[in-house]
């Protein structure tokens, strides 16, 4: 029986298959699960961006602050983040970081010194890429 | 003939190349399913925001009467009182359906007494204005 035994345990033969069984399930296995994460992750950016719609409601030339405000919604299916705002295609900064849920609306202020009776262009970009924007004049 | 299915049964060649191919179209279709679906969904909200047609028809006091001239029904959430020094934004929920009027009475608003300009909004995101002289 113990003679039995030791020659099971030192007999090789048939590992080598059950071996590369394995570790080409492993490898099956690890490469469909990556395909299903890549799949998973192209398809939720890809609808989180064109899902996204967002409108100017208002933008006011605003005296007292000097600063230019702008009244944002959400009507898109996804919620957005605010990542740059362009006013005549140069950079400002804006009161940040501003984001919009579902549904969500209110003031986006704008730190540029403005003046009357001239023409803005306000362009607004979230962090996907949509862009919302107009040309707007500050009128008295 | 028999024999020749039973070797064919048998015969494993061949047999991953189909599970791959099989896994990789699976795979495709649910991307390519998703989206065409989520494409569809937002042409259809693209489609219902252009065909939308909202418009103020008169503002007596605080008496406002909007019209909806498009196909849709529409919903009105946001009304501005807008003159050269407020930009006053009001909360509304107001459904119209298609061809009609709405009158609709705020008392909580206080009207400039110079001229100002009124501004709704849809829940799909159009605008309508109008003057008061």
């Amino acid at each position: 029986m113990k003679q039995k035994l030791k020659k099971l345990c030192t007999n090789r033969r048939a590992v080598t298959p059950v071996l590369s069984n394995l570790l080409l399930m492993i490898v099956a296995v690890a490469a469909m699960a990556l395909a299903t994460s890549a799949t998973y992750v192209i398809t939720t950016n890809m609808g989180e961006t064109m899902s996204e719609r967002i409108v100017i409601e208002d933008l006011w030339f605003n005296n007292s602050t000097g600063h230019i405000e702008v009244y944002l919604r959400n009507v898109g299916k996804v919620a957005i983040q605010i990542s740059s705002v362009y006013v005549n295609r140069s950079s400002q900064a804006f009161a940040g970081p501003f984001n919009l849920e579902i549904g969500e609306h209110r003031w986006l202020s704008i730190f540029k010194n403005w003046i009357l009776d001239s023409l803005y262009y306000v362009d607004i970009v979230t962090t996907r890429g949509t862009h919302v924007g107009g040309h707007y004049k500050s009128s008295s | 003939m028999l024999e020749a299915t039973i070797k064919a049964l048998r015969d494993k060649r061949g047999v991953s190349n189909v599970i791959v191919v099989m896994l990789s179209l699976a795979l495709i279709v649910i991307i390519v399913t998703n989206l065409v679906l989520l494409s569809y969904q937002m042409n259809q909200f693209d489609w219902e925001r252009a065909q939308e047609k909202i418009e103020i028809i008169d503002v007596q006091g605080q008496n406002f009467t909007f019209g909806n001239d498009g196909p849709l029904t529409v919903r009105i959430i946001s009304l501005w009182i807008v003159n050269s020094t407020h930009h006053e934004h009001y909360d509304v929920d107001l459904f119209i359906n298609s061809g009609d009027n709405l009158t609709c009475l705020r008392t909580d608003m206080t009207l400039p007494s110079q001229n100002f300009l009124i501004r709704i909004v849809t829940e799909r995101g159009n605008s309508a204005v109008f003057i008061k002289h």
